[in-house]
This record gives C-alpha cells, sequence and structure tokens, in this order.
C-alpha cells in the first residue's frame, strides 16, 4: 500500500491551514473588489463618496494609486486596476478596503458609476471578422499537406466548438499581505506561482525584489487558475497593505472569482482530413482559433501547445496546424489543466470518430492503424520529435481486452436496436502528453534540503502543493535516498527567499522538476555522509569526534573527493532501486553500512552528529534544467518534450432518448507512468483529472449574458460533476513499464494527462448518436460540453425549431 | 424568557446574544472560536464543505434521533438555539482517528484538503446512523447518497467512495455517547422551554413556545422575517442582496414538527423537514421518497422544511408541483385552508398576508390505482436547480385506462409559479386524446430562456415527460 498523501492526517481533522486560515491580527483590513459589469466600455463616472460613508469602510482604492499598473505572464498587457477603460465584465477597478469583510462588500454596492459601452467582442467569429488578435498567427508544418490532400481517396471537412471551463478549485484566489519594517512585504498567497506573485507584487509598487517575501504553504486546488492569476490579487492586497502600513487580507467569493478570473479558452477549431479506404490518414489540415480574452495572459503558450497536440497519439505524414489567439472581451483566459493540450486532441479525436463513421467501421481500427509506432518509422511527430519508448499500440491492445471491448460493442448494437428509452455509445480514446514546459527556460528548479543534528530533514523547493502530492513524492524520493521513512523529512512551506526564479508548479512539470533538484541536493549531502561513513566504519568507535572533538585528541576527518556536480538524477544512480551509491555505502532503514560488511552498521543519527562535529555541510542546495529541449518557436520544430505520458481510456455512456441526459456507465483507463513514486497518489491523479475532464465535456455549461458577464458564476448554476456522476464502474490500471530513462526515477508526470482521457466521454456520446437514422449519413455536431440540452437538441432539432421560430 | 441562544459545540455550551446571533454558523465557526477547519466555499449551501454535524433533540418526528450533517453556511447561528454541534476538529479523540478520518487519510480520500472536512462530516454522519441503527455495513449506493451534498474538484470521488467503504464501522465510537450526556439533554430540554428573544442593534430575534405570540410579534414587528432554516434566505443574505437583521423563528413551537396521516390526508408542520419528509413518505407515497432522493442535498434536506419551500414560491421549488398534483393546501395561522394552485400569485409573490403565518401543508395520496409520476430534469442530475420539474396524477375510468376520470398536471420552471397546466387537463379529461392535449398544452405556457435551459428545451421537455407518463403507466393507448 503507498503512502497517504504527507498532509492528509491534518485535512481530515480541519488542522491544515489555508490562506484565509491565518488568525487574523489585531488591525487586520480586508478588501472587496469592485469590478465591471460591462465587456468593453469607457468609464464616464466613477463616485465613491457613498462607499466612504458606510460604516466600517477605511479607503478606497484605483488605478492611480498604484506606481505600476501593468503586469502579464507572458505580454505586459493588463491593468491591475482597470483605468478610464473596462476591457471585460468582471474587470476589477477599485479595491474597498475596510474592518470587516462582510463591510467592505456590503459598502461595495454603493459605488455609483457610469459607463460608455465601446462595443464588445463576445465570440471567435466576431473577433476573426473584425482581425482583433493576440500575437500572430503561428504555423506547423510537415510534408506536402495540400498535394496529399487531393490526392486521398476521401476527405472530411468539419468544425468543432469547444467552450470555456471554469477550474472551480475549492479554494477561491487568496491573499494576505503583511506589511513589514523598512518597508517589506510578506505575501501570503494561495498561488502556483509565487515568483511571478513576487515579481508581480514588487513591479506594481516599484520595490525592488528583495523587499517582497511570498510564501505558498498550499493550496485548495489550482488546476492552472493560480498560475499566473493569483498575482494581480496579490498586489491589490499588497498595495493596499503597504499604503495602510496594516495587514490587508482579500479573499474572494466563489461568485466573484469565478466571474473575474479566465477559464480554459474556448477553442473553434476548422478542419480538414484526407484518408483512404482503410481510414489510413494521409493529410491533417487544421486550423486553431482560441478565444483569449481581453489580455494576452498564457493563452499564446497555451496555442502553442494545442498545435502541438494536434497529432495526439497518430502519425500523420502531411500535416499543417495553424494557430491564432482572438482577442475578445472576456475574462483573459488562463492555463487550465492539460494547457492547450485538451482542444488539439479533442480535434483529431472527432476527425477521426468521422472517418470511422464514413467509411463504416469501427473507430477504435481506425485509431490503431494510425498509431505512432516504430514500425517504417511511423514515429516522428510534426514537429520533428522522435516519439521514444513508446507505449501506445500495447495500451491500446490491453485495454481493448481488459474493457472486452469487443463484445460491449455488439452489445451496444443490440441494445440501440432494442431499447426505446436509451441509447448507448462506447468510445476508446488516448493521448499522447508532452512533458516539459514548451518555453526552454521554464524548464529549471532549484531546492534546499537541510539535515538537522536530530537526523530530520526540511526540504524546499519551487514546487507548490495543490492537493497533487508534490510535496508527499519529494519527501519520499528524499528519504528513500538516505533510507529513511518518511516522516523524518518535512516539505516547508514554499517561500521565495528560500527558492527564488523557481518556475510555476504546472505543465505536470512540478516532482520532475523540483524532485530532481531535491534529489540532487540530497547527493550531495550523501556523497559526503558517505565518504564519512566509509572512514567511521573502519575507525574504532572511541576516536570518532563525538567522543574526541571537545579534547582536540583526534585529527578531524576532511573530505577527499570533490563536491557532486552533476544536472542528471538518474547518473550514477541503480536504475531498479533508483538510489545511488556511493563507496559502497549503502543507507538503509535508518542505518549506514558498507555493502562488504551488512552487520557493521552506523545510525543515520550518529553519522549526522559525527559529521557535524567534523565541520561537514549537512544541508545542500541544488540546481536542475531538464536537459535536451530544443524546440525552435519560429520554425515549429524541435524536441519540445522531454518525453509523453501515455494512456487509454475507454468510456460507456448512455443517453436518455426523451430529455439527453447522460449517464457514464463504465470507464476503463490505462495509463503508463513510468514507475511511480507512490502508485495511490497517482491513481487519484487520473481519477480526478478524468471526472474534472468529464464535467468539461458535459455539464459544465458557462453562461454569460450579452455583455459577457457570466452568470454560471457559483455551484448553483455552474455544474461540476457531484459523486453521483461518477461512472458506475470506474477501473484505472498502471501499465508496467520500467523503462523511461528520461526522468528522474523513472516516473511519468501524471498531473495533466489524464484529462485528456475524459474526451472519450464525449465520442462515445457521438458514438451513441450516430445509431439514430438520423445521423447514418451525417456525424453528429455537438459542442464541448455536450448539455443535454445540445445532446436532446442535436437528436430532435424540428422538435425545437418549433419554438424557436 | 431568555435573551441568549443557547446550544452546545463539541460539547461545550454556547450562549450568544445579539452581538453574535445573526453570524451564519460557519463565520460564528471560523472568526470567533477560530474553528477554521469549517470551510466556506460557496457560500450557497451548495458544495458542502462548511459542513458541520447537528442534533436537535427537541424535535421529536420520524428521523432518528442523531447527528445529522448541515451547512453551516447558511444557517444562521440564532437557528441553532437548542441543538448540540460537531466539528470536524472535534471527531478525533485524543490520538484515535475517527473511522471516516482514518478511512479517507488511508485510501487517499483527501488530495487538497479544502472540501476534505466537509467530506469527514458528511462520511460521520453516516456512521452516526449507522450506528444508531445498529448496522456495520454499507454499499457504495448509500456512500454516493450520503455524499451528494459535497463537492470535490480534485479526487474525482473514487478514493472517497474507496474510503466510505473500508471505514470500519465495527470499531466506531458514537459521537452522541461523546458530545451529547443526559446532563445536556436535561439542560437543552430546560432551554428549549423557554422563549427567547433578543434585542440588539444590529440584529433581534424572537422565538416564541406559542402561535399566538409569533401573530402577536407580527403584528408588532411587520418587517420580521420568518425563517425555517434559511436555507434560500440564508444564500440571499451571503450574496448580500438582502441582511437578515429582524427574524421570526417557529423552532420552539410544539406541533411544528408534526406530521401525520388521517385516512388519505396528510398534515406537514411548519417545521417539518424535507428529510423528515421524506421519511414519512417513504411508508407512505414512495415515488415521493424518490423524488426526494434526486433533489437538494442530505445537508440541506436536513435543514430545509417543506413549508419554506413553498412559501418561497420560487418557479422552480422542487415540492410545488408534487403537492399541487396531490391536492395540497396551504394552512394559514393554523386555522385558513388556501389550495396551492390559488396561493402562487406572481413571480416569488404569495397569498399570504401580512400578519400571516404558514403553519402547515396538506396534502391528500392518491387513490389505489391512480397513477402518479414526479420528474425532474436539470443540467446536473443530482444536486441542482430544475429546469423542469413535473408532476402528474391520474385517476381512470376504466381498467384500461383509455378514459381519464380526473388527471392534475402541475409543472415547474414554465413559467413566474409553478402552476397547474388546467386547459390541457380539461381536455384530457374531455377527449382522451393525447395528441391534442399536447397542442394544447404549449399554449397553456411560455418558458423563459434563461442558463438553466432555452424556452425550447423546456417545451419539448415537458411534452417528453408528459409522453413518458402515459408510456410508463400503460394508457390512452
Amino acid at each position: 500500500m503507498s503512502l497517504p498523501h504527507d498532509f492528509a492526517h491534518t485535512h481530515v481533522t480541519g488542522q491544515s491551514e489555508y490562506v484565509d486560515d491565518r488568525p487574523a491580527l489585531h488591525h487586520e483590513l480586508y478588501v472587496d473588489i469592485f469590478y465591471s459589469t460591462r465587456g468593453h466600455a469607457e468609464i464616464i463616472k466613477l463616485d465613491f463618496t457613498e462607499v466612504l460613508k458606510q460604516p466600517k469602510v477605511i479607503k478606497v482604492f484605483t488605478a492611480k494609486d498604484i506606481p505600476h499598473n501593468l503586469w502579464g505572464a507572458i505580454f505586459k498587457d493588463q491593468p491591475i486596476l482597470a483605468d478610464k477603460i473596462v476591457q471585460f465584465a468582471g474587470e476589477p477597478i477599485a479595491l474597498i478596503v475596510a474592518e470587516t469583510m462582510e463591510a467592505a462588500q456590503r459598502a461595495k454596492q454603493k459605488v455609483m458609476i457610469e459607463y460608455k459601452d465601446l462595443g464588445a467582442i463576445l465570440t471567435i467569429d466576431e473577433a476573426k471578422k473584425l482581425k482583433s488578435f493576440i500575437g500572430d498567427a503561428r504555423k506547423i508544418e510537415r510534408g506536402q499537406v495540400d498535394e496529399a490532400m487531393s490526392k486521398a481517396l476521401h476527405q472530411i471537412t468539419g468544425k468543432i466548438e469547444i467552450q470555456g471551463h471554469d477550474h472551480f478549485y475549492l479554494e477561491s484566489q487568496a491573499t494576505i499581505a503583511y506589511p513589514l519594517e523598512d518597508g517589506q512585504l510578506e505575501i501570503h498567497s494561495s498561488s502556483q506561482h509565487p515568483t511571478e506573485t513576487q515579481h508581480v507584487v514588487a513591479h506594481s509598487l516599484g520595490l525592488p525584489d528583495k523587499d517582497i517575501v511570498v510564501q505558498v504553504k498550499r493550496m485548495g486546488g489550482g488546476f492552472g487558475g493560480k498560475e499566473s492569476q493569483a498575482a494581480p490579487f496579490a498586489a491589490m492586497a499588497a498595495l493596499c497593505a503597504q499604503k495602510l502600513k496594516r495587514p490587508v487580507r482579500l479573499c474572494l467569493t466563489k461568485d466573484d472569482d469565478m466571474i473575474m478570473t479566465g477559464k480554459r479558452n474556448p477553442f473553434e477549431n476548422i478542419y480538414k482530413i484526407g484518408f483512404d479506404q482503410e481510414g489510413k490518414i494521409l493529410a491533417w489540415d487544421v486550423q486553431l482559433f482560441s478565444d483569449g480574452g481581453a489580455y494576452a495572459d498564457l493563452s499564446t503558450s497555451i496555442m502553442e501547445r494545442a498545435m502541438l497536440h494536434s497529432d495526439n497519439a497518430y502519425y500523420i505524414p502531411n500535416m499543417r496546424v495553424t494557430g491564432q489567439v482572438c482577442k475578445t472581451h472576456h475574462h483573459p483566459h488562463t492555463a487550465f489543466r492539460g494547457f492547450g493540450g485538451p482542444k488539439g486532441v479533442a480535434t483529431i479525436e472527432k476527425a477521426i470518430e468521422e472517418i470511422a463513421h464514413f467509411l463504416k467501421k469501427d473507430p477504435l481500427e481506425v485509431r490503431k492503424i494510425n498509431l505512432y509506432s516504430d514500425t517504417n518509422e511511423r514515429n516522428l511527430t510534426h514537429y520533428g520529435q522522435k516519439v521514444e519508448n513508446n507505449q501506445l499500440y500495447r495500451l491500446h491492445e490491453e485495454l481493448e481486452k481488459k474493457c472486452d471491448y469487443k463484445k460491449r460493442r455488439q452489445e451496444i448494437e443490440l441494445h440501440n436496436q432494442s431499447h426505446l428509452s436509451t441509447l448507448r455509445g462506447l468510445s476508446l480514446t488516448s493521448v499522447k502528453f508532452g512533458i516539459s514546459f514548451t518555453t526552454r527556460f521554464l524548464n529549471q528548479a532549484n531546492a534546499l534540503v537541510i539535515v538537522h543534528l536530530d537526523g530530520s530533514l526540511q526540504i524546499s523547493t519551487g514546487a507548490t502543493e495543490m492537493g497533487q502530492g508534490v510535496n508527499a513524492r519529494i519527501s519520499e524520493m528524499v528519504t528513500s535516498e538516505l533510507g529513511l521513512s518518511r516522516d523524518q523529512a518535512r516539505v516547508m512551506p514554499t517561500r521565495t527567499d528560500k527558492n527564488a526564479n523557481t518556475s510555476p508548479t504546472a505543465a505536470s512539470s512540478g516532482t520532475d522538476l523540483n524532485g530532481a533538484a531535491a534529489l540532487l541536493a540530497t547527493r550531495k549531502i550523501k556523497r559526503r555522509l558517505s565518504e564519512l561513513a566509509q572512514y567511521l566504519l573502519d575507525l574504532p568507535q572511541e576516536k570518532w569526534a563525538s567522543k574526541t572533538a571537545g579534547l582536540g585528541t583526534q585529527a578531524e576527518f576532511v573530505l577527499k573527493h570533490s563536491n557532486l556536480d552533476v544536472n542528471d538524477p538518474n547518473e550514477g544512480a541503480d536504475w531498479i532501486s533508483g538510489k545511488a551509491n556511493y563507496f559502497g555505502i549503502i543507507f538503509e532503514d535508518g542505518f549506514v553500512y558498507h555493502e562488504s560488511n551488512k552487520t557493521k552498521k552506523i545510525e543515520f543519527k550518529s553519522l549526522i552528529l559525527e559529521a557535524y562535529l567534523n565541520r561537514i555541510s549537512l544541508s545542500d542546495y541544488s540546481f536542475y534544467r531538464i536537459p535536451g529541449i530544443e524546440f525552435n518557436k519560429l520554425t515549429g520544430q524541435g524536441d519540445a518534450f522531454l518525453y509523453f505520458t501515455q494512456g487509454t481510456a475507454c468510456t460507456e455512456v448512455s443517453i436518455q432518448r426523451d430529455t439527453g441526459e447522460v449517464k457514464i456507465l463504465r470507464t476503463d483507463i490505462l495509463m503508463d507512468l513510468g514507475r511511480p513514486v507512490n502508485h495511490d497518489l497517482d491513481i487519484g491523479q487520473i481519477s480526478g483529472a478524468y471526472i474534472q475532464g468529464l464535467g468539461w465535456v458535459t455539464t459544465e455549461n458557462l453562461f454569460y449574458n450579452d455583455q459577457g458577464l457570466l452568470l454560471s458564476h457559483a455551484p448553483s448554476t455552474y455544474k461540476i460533476p457531484s459523486i453521483q456522476d461518477t461512472p458506475r464502474h470506474f477501473q484505472i490500471e498502471l501499465l508496467k513499464n520500467d523503462e523511461n530513462y528520461a526522468n528522474v526515477r523513472g516516473t511519468k508526470a501524471v498531473g495533466e494527462p489524464p484529462l485528456l482521457l475524459a474526451i472519450s466521454a464525449w465520442t462515445a456520446i457521438n458514438n451513441a448518436l450516430t445509431h439514430l437514422p438520423r445521423f447514418e449519413k451525417n456525424y453528429p455536431q455537438l459542442k464541448i460540453p455536450a448539455t443535454s440540452e445540445r445532446i436532446l437538441r442535436s437528436m430532435e432539432p424540428e422538435k425545437f425549431k418549433v419554438w424557436e421560430s | 424568557m431568555r435573551n441568549k441562544i443557547v446550544f452546545f459545540l463539541n460539547g461545550t455550551k454556547e450562549e450568544v446574544g445579539s452581538e453574535h446571533a445573526g453570524l451564519m454558523l460557519s463565520d460564528y465557526l471560523r472568526l470567533k472560536k477560530n474553528l477554521t477547519g469549517t470551510k466556506v466555499v460557496c457560500a450557497e449551501g451548495d458544495c458542502g464543505a462548511c459542513s458541520v454535524l447537528r442534533y436537535f433533540p427537541h424535535k421529536q418526528t420520524t428521523e432518528e434521533g442523531t447527528y445529522l450533517p448541515i451547512n453551516s453556511c447558511i444557517t444562521l447561528v440564532a437557528n441553532l438555539d437548542g441543538s448540540s454541534l460537531v466539528t470536524v476538529e472535534a471527531l478525533k479523540e485524543d490520538d484515535k482517528f475517527h473511522v471516516s478520518q482514518k478511512a479517507m487519510i488511508e485510501c487517499h480520500g483527501s488530495q487538497c484538503g479544502f472540501c476534505t472536512p466537509g467530506f469527514v462530516i458528511a462520511l460521520s454522519g453516516l456512521v452516526e446512523k449507522k450506528i444508531s441503527e445498529n448496522k456495520c455495513s454499507l454499499n457504495s449506493q448509500e456512500a454516493k447518497n450520503a455524499l451528494t451534498g459535497n463537492l470535490c474538484r480534485c479526487t474525482g470521488y473514487e478514493p472517497i467512495i474507496n474510503s466510505a467503504l473500508n471505514m470500519d464501522l465495527k470499531s466506531a465510537s458514537s459521537l452522541k455517547n461523546r458530545y451529547f450526556s443526559k446532563q445536556q439533554e436535561q439542560e437543552l430540554k430546560k432551554t428549549t422551554d423557554e422563549s427567547v428573544k433578543i434585542e440588539g442593534s444590529d440584529f433581534s430575534y424572537f422565538a416564541p413556545k406559542t402561535l399566538n405570540e409569533a401573530l402577536d410579534y407580527l403584528k408588532q414587528y411587520p418587517q420580521a422575517r420568518i425563517t425555517g432554516a434559511t436555507t434560500d434566505l440564508g444564500v440571499v443574505h451571503n450574496k448580500r442582496k438582502i441582511q437578515l437583521n429582524h427574524v421570526l423563528s417557529l423552532h420552539l413551537i410544539e406541533n411544528s414538527y408534526k406530521i401525520e396521516k388521517n385516512g388519505d390526508e396528510i398534515t406537514i408542520g411548519a417545521r417539518v423537514t424535507l428529510s423528515d419528509f421524506r421519511s414519512f413518505m417513504k411508508i407512505h407515497l414512495p415515488e415521493m421518497a424518490h423524488y426526494l432522493d434526486i433533489f437538494a442535498s442530505p445537508q440541506i434536506k436536513n435543514l430545509a422544511t417543506v413549508v419554506g419551500n413553498v412559501a418561497n414560491a420560487s418557479p422552480i421549488g422542487d415540492t410545488p408541483p408534487a403537492l399541487l398534483a396531490l391536492r395540497g393546501r396551504v394552512v394559514i395561522n393554523g386555522s385558513k385552508e388556501i389550495p396551492l394552485e390559488k396561493f402562487f400569485k406572481g413571480y416569488r409573490q404569495t397569498a399570504l398576508g401580512q400578519g400571516e403565518i404558514i403553519t402547515a401543508i396538506k396534502m391528500t395520496l392518491p387513490k389505489k390505482n391512480a397513477d402518479l409520476r414526479f420528474y425532474k430534469n436539470s443540467n446536473r442530475k443530482d444536486l441542482d436547480i430544475s429546469a423542469i420539474n413535473l408532476a402528474i396524477h391520474t385517476e381512470w375510468k376504466n381498467e384500461e385506462k383509455t378514459e381519464i376520470k380526473d388527471i392534475i398536471i402541475a409543472a415547474g420552471g414554465v413559467a413566474a409559479i409553478p402552476m397547474r397546466m388546467v386547459k390541457t387537463e380539461d381536455f384530457f379529461k374531455q377527449n382522451n386524446d393525447l395528441k391534442g392535449a399536447l397542442s394544447i398544452l404549449h399554449q397553456e405556457f411560455n418558458p423563459l430562456s434563461d442558463l438553466r435551459a432555452s424556452a425550447a428545451y423546456r417545451h419539448v421537455l415537458v411534452e417528453n415527460f408528459i409522453k413518458r407518463f402515459f408510456a410508463e403507466c400503460g394508457g390512452l393507448q
């Protein structure tokens, strides 16, 4: 059985501390944010007279109070507080500071504002017509697409519309800013990116980075929503704290959080696919358009990942993918688990379903003949990276057998012929998810490991804990390296004064990057301890420093070997155990010994004391950079990723014919995660990601008014899956694969990839519909999410037309 | 008469006056008691992160006397008068985790941890129920039903379901034994024997022992809000659209908890919760109990009242169509009766006059051979506000079910009020013709398009549900 999450025992008792759980200090103040209700407008009147008359209200701040108002993760184009012009409904305009949260919230209603509308762009179509774009169009191309397309026996053209997706982290954006002496600020933030939060705070206030410390203890969920977008809220709290010289707390309500913050980018993709009679793809020409919202945020990077995943698991000899981010007047859309991946993958998976539908073949057969494989060199992606350690075919074959695909396919055919009240569908899709930030410089990390005199450890990295168990994995790696139990180490809150210039905990890379850095730091200490242990094992105990150091009768031990300086966490490690061995010294169960003599042991704790007394450093810091990332953004070619995480899922759905309601009957998942550090944590990531993705493709419907103001801004109206929506049978298994040499300890990243497996639920819904006579020729045209209304509408459009003409 | 709200919190007596009685319980716990294990996410009773356990011994109804999970974010401290509460901090006994905690740790039921206290509380409530029933096993459907009111965004629920199934019920110790002594019982009994009146600058509250006192108070303070459980008003208060600063509560009035059956008539008292109603109906009308399973959460149903669901007059309330189909009557001030279809006047407007209190709802059970069905559609199947809800109640003239003697079709989500489709009903009775009736039906309502459904979807759903009704009961071929 795997070890539990490292803080499970405090989660279940309510003891775990989140930002808003911090006890209020004397004189602490609370902020509420007044925001725009218009999509695009000029502010012609803004009056806080009544606000300031309300009880317990202290102060109101606006854009003019911020020294440097613009911020942005890639382009600095977004005001922290809107100045004169608002560009989305939900855009922060003013900060209302009061002695209690309720006072600030009630006072907010007294703001007098008048707008002059400037005309809001709210759809991708409008933006395209008006050429309202963010960044340039990008293209990745391989082969002769036009020629291959025209020569292909069959072509299908199509379009897929994909809506946004709210993160719905349970803990909304939260920050407390504490003013310290000499103009310093300490910020406690629910942020996936403490470094950026620090930099945005410092820049906005015109302070040097050295005067800002950001601490992230843990988040109540992040999912990408706190990668870039935690920072401006921290800057707002910091501004108030700096000006008022009092601690200031800014914790959003769920409603305001959902209205103000960006979502997963909506996409509208247009495609043409050419294929032969067998179903083999010959040409794939796809244009991706995303809704970036009002500001750039991470949308261009998200688009890049969408383009890099438009092949998914399939080798396509001639392929062209273009990507353009559209500027609209919606909240600035942002990172969300999977980044652009799900939008690229959904598109090719829909096209494959259409090929199968056209050829009257089982979609699984079409998928299998198109998979990346080493035979005939069908293993090179459209961006020129070779797919190594490829498990795709094995994953398909094994899952097909495990889930009884063929038999169930026949049963579904029979069911749909004989049952009038429900319609069933089945689909097996896969994912090949590239692991690494596609922006090279983000693939770096540092870590600090401290061994205290009693032999217990503190580990500090740039990773932030949001439930994914990154700290549990890191401490498991570190302690196992030293032969200790995990509870002998504690991963400390992430702080920018210990780990600086870190990357966001994102792109599924938290453990890969920070775990490798922590392991390298541990190995440095381990090497010194090993050398000392080797010496001590031959030295009579009475001569050890603990007996003699105070007397100075024994010469001090001096390390002879140079310090360890490597970047590869697998170098020198025994592949099976993953542990490094220096000078033949083994660390096991709290003891060390030489591999030649298991009986002569030194207790780890004693070794630490001897090391200290011999003036050998017990702490170390290490830096890790992912090797071999060579992706050229201008040519769209190169090794964008260190490796791929792969998996397959098969989902069976049932649709109620008279309402369009969907039930997930069964889901089987098989993934290759290399050699997990903690099996159960990985399984939890898979089930969580799948269900989150399931919400995206089924019930999670963002509903806006004609100003782009989000109306479904609470769980009463925005429906994430509940416990009753889980598949009736839900089986998750991992493929045995010891061969991943690319990554630390042979693990593979798991955070994002399984979310994309939920696309199988969407294709299964489509598959169910294809059993209706109306879809015999034409493949259904469902959006993501396929809500029950949309499903019923596609089944009975005539009935809807009666009421809409 | 008392001027303090009295309850037990994790075994310790709390006496709360005007300063804090108007807080939501979650704020009281987090801000005043530093019990920050209880989380607030949505502040609208939809996510369950704020769940605490409550036992209310004063109430003597069908539900077993045990701790039940409730949403603390929408519950006024004042309305917890007479209760015993247990929060997540109090579940662990010295060094021993509660069986729910132990299972959640071992089965990886917790990831980010923010929803975890709520899940642990809901599971502990389930354990209390099992202990009170002397049962040591549970299946996954029971677990899911107990956890319908808790949202988790990390785990995908599977590890939580596994946690529930791995709770060691045999070794579970009762929270009631730990936190509710005989002495506390007597103390609360004494407390609830006395009415309570709080008059503060920011918050006034009255909970009388009799209906007459309540009516007198209303005459004096017409602005006072009559609250059942504030599961709706609490939301509006939290979203800062109203301020609940003057409240009248009926929780100390003895017979307001009564639910009883006389012949085929059922009377539901003003304080009967949806959970109590469900338990009672499970015996007398299982179809109704089943319908109650798919709306609201256990936490809400443990607090919210049937009368509140009617008084609230929401066009998409889930009980009104069902009650309309069962010829519901609203009992006002203990005597006057108004048929439910005359009670709803307009969007959130009712026939209730100034100085009037709904004291009960009455309804009539269907005849033996009648067919009764309740339907509900929402974006998500469970714990979601309806796009459409529909109740159909048909009595047949003949066994072949081709001729209708009487029919009631009542729907929510189709207009500003929950309404009966009277013209369609008449057409059915006169013509026994489904197709013709459907064309009449659509003329009877003109629904809105909103974030839950388009007008067209609502039309199609109502029609399809009516068709499903006749298909299911095999009538009118």
